[in-house]
Order: structure tokens, then C-alpha cells, then sequence
């Protein structure tokens, strides 16, 4: 009976630390490389639109407050985006939390969000400032 | 059945209008953020999506983690301190963790007793602080779990604000970690305070945490 209740107990320390674990690793965002992986894409997706100075194709994947960013005082989005000459290049660095995300390419900083449709990208053209949110060409 | 119901009430009681207070907190948290999403003009989030995300799990883990340690403070800090008039504590002199005799442990274990109360070595040690120590384990254990979520809920947006996320020490060292742990902390010891100060002059007749209704104010460590 004693041995039979220390495996119990065993067991259910295992699997409340595999249950913390999980928990630890979920939120962390540690298990997100399918995750990261999508967000990389849509980036990626983001660039090889521009380098075919498709418009259309890259605002398709701005959140919608992002593209309307570009359309102010009668611009509109599939042409100011290819105006701002934004730089590509291999996907550097992904970090992935919650809802959010920020992809570092060779030549830019992206900043996007996940919606129901997918990523979308909210920033680009980032640069980083010191104490201040990063300067972008494009936001949401 | 009806007679475990009745024996294990107040148990049954809190952890019945704790799961209810916390599928209540998960809704409405769910749709305090559906709004600020939809105003984003993103896609709202489902339950499971929410319960599972770090900002539920940060809101529940700070209110856990400073419950704990009240509880924790509140059954170590009396065994060394007391308070003149107060059913919460001991009579002025009596502080201390007490002989073997009150604690009946040792030679002085009864029939009853539990075996580790009998033993000696680590194993009364460990039973004698049992409680404490669980409390404290408890509450070290959800000051982590909100460290963890924290970072997460907290990292999210810094990204939606175009800003770098943070490693977990530099947010376990940021102010926004500390005012969640502080403005918990501050309600917590509030209430000890009140609780054994005001139980020296007020009564709830019928109650174990109040002294009899007739007691006199100053009878220290008296109980219904």
C-alpha cells in the first residue's frame, strides 16, 4: 500500500511538472517555432512583393491601420508603398510573443500582428531609437 | 455524502465560489480584450485562446502569489509577534514556537497524533513547519508562474508599441513587475493589519475568528 501510494505521489509530481513545463514553455513562446516561422513568412512574403514592385501584393499584407497609414491626403497604399524604397534581405532574427512579433531582416526591422487571416505586418521600415518606440516608414 | 458535505463545508464552500469567481474573471477578461482587439481591427480571441494566453495567466498568478504569502506571513510572523486583545494571536509572553509539550510532539505525542509528530529529526521538523512551508512554496511558486506570464502579456506589448521585447530579469527588475507585485502586496497587509487590530474591539457572535461577544477587550487568544 505505502509503495503503491509513493508511486502515486511520484506520479503526480511528474505530472504536475510537466504540467508547469508546458505552462512555462507555452507562454514563453519557447514552443513557437511554428509560430516564428509564419511570422518570418510573412515578412519574407512582405519584401519579395516590393523586389516585384507589386503594390498590391504588399498591402494585402499590412493590418488594415498600417496601409491606411499610407493614404493620407489622397495617396494611395499600392503606390506609396513602393515609394519608401524599403529594404529586404534574409530573415535574421523572429521573436514571437502572444499576438505580436518583430522579424529582423539583413535590412529592416518588421513589426506585425496575427489576425484571424494570418500575420500582418503593423511596422516596417524600423529603425531603432534610444529610450523611444523603433522610427518606422510604415505603421499602424 | 451528505455527511462529507457538511464536514468539509467551509472547504467546499470557498473552492465552489473560487472556480465560479475565476470562470467569471476568464469572460469577462476575454471580453475586456475582444473589445480593445476589435477596436484594433483584429480578429477577437476565443476562450481557450484567452485562458491559456499570459494575460490571463499574469492576472491570476499576482493575485494568487500575494494571497499566499499573506497566509504565509500571517502563520510565521505570529508565531514571533502578537497583538494585546486579538483572537489572532497569542498571549503577550507566549512567543516562540512553544515546548514540545504544547506542540505535542516527541514523548509527548498522543494517541492521535500523526506519526511524524512522534518521530524526531527532519521529519518532525518538516511536519512542524508543514503549513508555513507549503504556503511559502505556494507563493514562490506564483510569483514565478506571474514572472513567466508577465514577460509573455508584457512582451506582446512592447511589440505592439514598436518596441523590443525584454529577457525575464530585466522584467523581474522593471517597474512593471514590481507595481503588480506592490499593488497586491499593499491590499494583503492592509487587511492582516485590520483583521487582527479590529478583532481586539469588534465581535461576530458565532464566529471561530472573533472572541465571544462578551469577552473583554483586552483577553488576548480567545476564541468562540
Amino acid at each position: 500500500m505505502m509503495r503503491l501510494l509513493t508511486e502515486w505521489t511520484r506520479l503526480r509530481t511528474g505530472m504536475v511538472v510537466a504540467a508547469l513545463l508546458i505552462a512555462v514553455t507555452g507562454l514563453s513562446g519557447c514552443a513557437g517555432s511554428a509560430r516564428d516561422a509564419e511570422a518570418a513568412d510573412a515578412a519574407r512574403a512582405l519584401h519579395d512583393a516590393l523586389a516585384r514592385r507589386d503594390g498590391n501584393a504588399a498591402c494585402a499584407l499590412l493590418a488594415p491601420r498600417a496601409a491606411e497609414g499610407l493614404e493620407t491626403g489622397g495617396a494611395v497604399c499600392r503606390e506609396e508603398i513602393l515609394r519608401l524604397d524599403l529594404a529586404g534581405g534574409d530573415v535574421r532574427e523572429v521573436r514571437v510573443w502572444g499576438r505580436a512579433a518583430q522579424v529582423r531582416t539583413a535590412g529592416d526591422t518588421l513589426f506585425l500582428t496575427r489576425f484571424a487571416s494570418g500575420w500582418r505586418v503593423t511596422a516596417a521600415g524600423c529603425e531603432p531609437r534610444p529610450a523611444e518606440p523603433y522610427d518606422c516608414e510604415v505603421e499602424a | 455524502m451528505r455527511r462529507f458535505v457538511r464536514e468539509n463545508a467551509l472547504t467546499l464552500f470557498f473552492l465552489l465560489i473560487f472556480l465560479l469567481a475565476l470562470a467569471g474573471q476568464a469572460v469577462t477578461g476575454m471580453a475586456r480584450l475582444n473589445h480593445d482587439l476589435v477596436a484594433e481591427g483584429a480578429a477577437p480571441v476565443s476562450l481557450l485562446a484567452y485562458v491559456t494566453s499570459g494575460d490571463f495567466a499574469v492576472d491570476v498568478a499576482e493575485n494568487w502569489q500575494s494571497e499566499y504569502l499573506q497566509f504565509f506571513l500571517f502563520i510565521v510572523v505570529t508565531v514571533w509577534l502578537v497583538q494585546k486583545g486579538s483572537p489572532e494571536s497569542k498571549q503577550p509572553g507566549e512567543e516562540g514556537a512553544g515546548s514540545d509539550k504544547d506542540a505535542m510532539v516527541g514523548a509527548f505525542a498522543r494517541a492521535g497524533s500523526p506519526r511524524w509528530a512522534r518521530a524526531g529529526g527532519i521529519r518532525r521538523w518538516l511536519l512542524s513547519n508543514s503549513l508555513g512551508l507549503v504556503m511559502g512554496v505556494l507563493f514562490l511558486l506564483s510569483w514565478l508562474g506571474q514572472s513567466v506570464a508577465g514577460l509573455s502579456a508584457y512582451n506582446a506589448e512592447q511589440l505592439g508599441a514598436f518596441e523590443d521585447p525584454v529577457t525575464w530579469a530585466q522584467y523581474v527588475g522593471s517597474a512593471e513587475f514590481w507595481n503588480r507585485t506592490l499593488q497586491n502586496w499593499q491590499s494583503e497587509f492592509l487587511a492582516v493589519a485590520s483583521m487582527v487590530s479590529l478583532a481586539v474591539f469588534l465581535r461576530q457572535r458565532g464566529s471561530p475568528e472573533s472572541k465571544p461577544v462578551g469577552a473583554p477587550h483586552g483577553a488576548t487568544s480567545v476564541e468562540n
